[in-house]
């Protein structure tokens, strides 16, 4: 990856517009150094780095190895998301980079998170 | 394409404060956290993992923490034949702390980014080992949790090689000067963590008390047990300056 990545205006927008857990934390009062989600970003990012199929006897590539995505990470993290904080920086760079492998695209992603949203707002 | 993001960033922000006495919560729901959603299921609608891979996956992560390697520390010090074993096999020595680098991930042999294999660096009086991974961020996982912020960046990173004595002192690290520092830099292969030297005013202790002071930053190498210190510096993160070249292929 070089050091001058593509811009995807989706993640750009987050990156802009998101807040951070650790201004709402601070805004709510919640002492959890870490947003609820970390732990799920992080099997998310296991399992991408696993070659998930060994354990029945299959072994493939994995789909996103641990160490190209931690140097798509510090890249992406000192140019398109510098300034945002740890781990919403992570989560923008796996995004970043699942869509740069073409593993889904920016308008699927976008459209998800509309559904997403409309669920999580909707109780 | 950003309307999704909108209406959230509405009618917050005001008059929350001092209104939760009790478990307060976050009432609203972050960008971030619809993204991590969102990609997780388009992964799984992909066929890239499955959502039961994905659950169990998370239930090993949530497991992680730093207690295991702490209890291992201060069976270490309590008994010189089990720190023999921890010094010699950290992978064995786990597993006396309940960590099975092997089979306890979801693959059953290990996982990519932990692997298996964990030396124990002991310390001295004139010997202070720090663990670091100077290419990404390896870290024991599967017996210290999920490393900090700090141990990610590229300015602890690159500097504690350079200068291993200053950078330590930043983390309120003061090492006389004839004490050796050696720094210990995490690869595919192998993981580390530290055995601290068991400081003076514990004698009598027991395996709990001893390992309550045995903080994370302890097992990395940036501090050192002390008693009464059982939590972690808490420190502001600067980035690098230099943008970072990385040449894989």
């Amino acid at each position: 990856m070089t050091n001058d990545p593509a811009h995807i205006d989706l993640l750009e927008a987050i990156r802009d517009r998101g807040r951070p857990w650790q201004e709402l934390a601070a805004q709510y009062g919640v002492k959890n150094p870490d947003p609820p989600w970390k732990v799920t970003l992080d099997a998310t990012c296991d399992i991408l780095a696993a070659e998930s199929c060994a354990a029945e006897g299959r072994v493939e590539d994995p789909v996103l190895p641990a160490l190209e995505r931690r140097a798509e990470e510090d890249d992406l993290s000192s140019t398109l998301y510098a300034g945002v904080p740890f781990p919403e920086c992570q989560l923008l760079a796996l995004a970043h980079s699942l869509i740069q492998r073409g593993l889904f695209d920016e308008q699927e992603l976008a459209k998800r998170m509309e559904q997403v949203h409309e669920r999580l707002t909707s109780a | 394409m950003a309307k999704v993001l909108d209406d959230k960033k509405k009618g917050h922000g005001h008059g929350h404060e001092g209104e939760h006495p009790a478990a307060p919560m976050v009432e609203e729901v972050s960008d971030f956290e619809i993204l991590e959603m969102a990609v997780r299921e388009l992964a799984i609608e992909k066929g890239l993992f499955s959502a039961e891979d994905h659950r169990r996956w998370t239930e090993y992560v949530h497991s992680l923490g730093p207690l295991p390697a702490a209890r291992l520390v201060a069976k270490a010090w309590l008994d010189p034949e089990f720190k023999k074993m921890a010094v010699n096999d950290g992978v064995k020595a786990s597993l006396k702390v309940g960590v099975d680098w092997i089979k306890s991930p979801p693959t059953q042999f290990g996982t990519p980014s932990d692997y298996c294999n964990l030396r124990v660096l002991e310390d001295t009086p004139k010997l202070k080992h720090v663990v670091v991974c100077t290419l990404c961020s390896c870290y024991p996982r599967p017996i210290l949790g999920q490393s900090p912020e700090w141990y990610r960046t590229p300015a602890y990173r690159r500097r504690l090689v350079r200068w291993p004595r200053q950078v330590l002192s930043e983390f309120g690290l003061q090492l006389p000067a004839d004490v050796e520092i050696r720094v210990a830099d995490s690869n595919q292969k192998t993981r580390y963590m530290v055995l601290p030297v068991r400081p003076a005013g514990t004698e009598g202790w027991t395996e709990d008390q001893l390992a309550e002071i045995v903080t994370r930053d302890c097992m990395i190498g940036v501090a050192v047990p002390k008693p009464g210190v059982t939590s972690n510096v808490k420190l502001p993160v600067h980035r690098a300056i230099h943008p970072i070249e990385h040449h894989h292929s």
